[in-house]
C-alpha cells in the first residue's frame, strides 16, 4: 500500500485517542490530527486520508484534520481545556463557511449527533450544501446567524454552540443563538480572531 | 388566564396551552428550573393541537413565510380552528414566552405521540436542504465569475 507517499501508509499508521473524545492521532512520521470518517473515501478539501485495518480486520478511515484550515482544529492542537464537541453532541455551528471544519465536526459527533451549520454567503454555502448531502448528521442552514428566528423552525435544542463568525458584535450574536437553542447548562466556544480587531497590533495587544 | 403558545418546527405546527402559571410564578429561574423538568413542565404546558405539513414543498413553503414574517394560510385557519374565540386576545412575547418555548423546544418529540425520536431531524435535515438550496440557487445578486 505504501510506496505514495504522503500519509497513505496503510497498516503502518498507529491511531490513538486523543484527550477529547472522538478526536484521534494519527502517529506515523510525524503525527497528525485525525476524525474518523462518516464517508470513508471522500475528502472535502483534499485533506488526506488513512485507512487502518481493526483487530476484528474491519477498515477503518480516518481523516487528516490541517489546523491551519481550521480554527477549531488549531485550537485542539494547541491544547484547549475542552470543545464539548463530542460522540453524540448536538451542536449549532455558526459560522460554517465551506463546511471544511464541520465536516470533522460531523466526524466526531458521529451517527447518533448532529451538526446544525449556519452560513450566511450564498458563495461558501454552496459548498456546504454540498457537503451536507453526503453527510447525513448536518444541517444546512443557508441564513443570517442575526437572526435566530428565522431559521428557529430548523433547529431543535443543543448541548454546544461554536461560533466562528468573525463580526464585530458576535457576542451578541452568539447570546442571541443561546436564548433560543443552547440546552441550560451547555456550552459554548466561541473563536476570536485577533486580526479582525486590529490587524496592525500585534495579535497579543489586540487581545488586550 | 390561560396562555396560548404557538411553536413551529420542520414537521409541522404546534399550539400549546400554558396554565397554572401562577404556581410556578413569573420569576425566570423559577420557570427556568421547572422547564428542564418534563414531569413539572408536562403539568404546565399541554399541546393543543399539531398540524402536520403536508408535504416537503408545503414544509418549504411554510417556512419561507415564517422567516419573512409572513402568516401563511395555513397558519391562520389553523389558528382559528384551535383558539377559541375571545373578545379580547392580548399578544404577548416576553422573557417568561421565551422560556416556555425553551422548554418545549427541550422535550418537543415527547409531546407529539406519533413523532419516533429521530423523526424530527430527519424533518429538521429535509427543510434544512430544500431550504438553504433555494436560498442559494435563487440569489439574483450571486457574481460567479470562476477562473480556472
Amino acid at each position: 500500500a505504501s510506496g505514495r507517499g504522503g500519509m497513505r501508509g496503510g497498516n503502518k499508521a498507529v491511531i490513538i485517542p486523543h484527550r477529547h473524545e472522538g478526536v484521534f492521532i494519527a502517529k506515523s512520521k510525524d503525527d497528525a490530527l485525525v476524525t474518523k470518517s462518516m464517508v470513508p473515501g471522500d475528502s472535502v478539501y483534499n485533506e488526506k486520508r488513512i485507512s487502518v485495518q481493526n483487530e476484528d480486520g474491519a477498515k477503518v478511515e480516518y481523516r487528516v484534520w490541517n489546523p491551519f484550515r481550521s480554527k477549531l482544529g488549531a485550537a485542539i492542537q494547541e491544547g484547549i481545556d475542552n470543545i464539548w464537541i463530542a460522540p453524540g453532541a448536538r451542536v449549532l455551528y455558526l459560522g460554517a463557511a465551506s463546511g471544511t471544519s464541520v465536516s470533522h465536526v460531523s466526524d466526531i459527533v458521529g451517527p447518533t449527533g448532529v451538526v446544525y451549520a449556519v452560513e450566511f454567503s450564498q458563495r461558501s454555502g454552496r459548498d456546504l450544501v454540498n457537503m451536507a448531502k453526503k453527510r447525513a448528521n448536518v444541517i444546512p442552514i443557508i441564513e443570517d446567524a442575526r437572526h435566530p428566528s428565522k431559521y428557529r423552525m430548523l433547529v431543535g435544542m443543543v448541548d454546544v454552540i461554536f461560533s466562528d463568525v468573525a463580526q464585530p458584535d458576535q457576542a451578541r450574536i452568539l447570546a442571541l443563538n443561546a436564548a433560543y437553542f443552547l440546552k441550560t447548562g451547555g456550552h459554548f466556544v466561541l473563536s476570536i480572531k485577533a486580526n479582525c480587531i486590529d490587524s496592525t497590533l500585534p495579535c497579543r495587544q489586540s487581545i488586550r | 388566564m390561560t396562555l396560548y403558545l404557538l411553536y413551529e418546527t420542520s414537521s409541522g405546527y404546534s399550539l400549546f396551552q400554558a396554565g397554572g402559571l401562577d404556581e410556578i410564578g413569573q420569576n425566570n429561574e423559577a420557570v427556568r428550573n421547572s422547564v428542564s423538568d418534563l414531569n413539572r413542565f408536562g403539568k404546565v404546558v399541554q399541546l393543543t393541537a399539531f398540524l402536520p405539513f403536508e408535504s416537503a414543498l408545503d414544509a418549504l413553503n411554510q417556512i419561507n413565510s415564517v422567516s419573512e414574517g409572513i402568516m401563511t394560510d395555513e397558519l391562520r385557519n389553523f389558528l382559528e380552528l384551535n383558539l377559541p374565540k375571545v373578545k379580547e386576545g392580548k399578544k404577548a412575547n416576553n422573557d417568561f414566552v421565551h422560556e416556555i418555548l425553551r422548554g418545549v423546544r427541550l422535550h418537543f418529540e415527547r409531546f407529539i405521540k406519533d413523532l419516533k425520536p429521530g423523526d424530527l431531524e430527519k424533518a429538521q435535515l429535509g427543510l434544512g436542504h430544500s431550504y438553504s438550496r433555494a436560498k442559494v440557487k435563487f440569489n439574483v445578486n450571486r457574481v460567479d465569475n470562476m477562473v480556472i
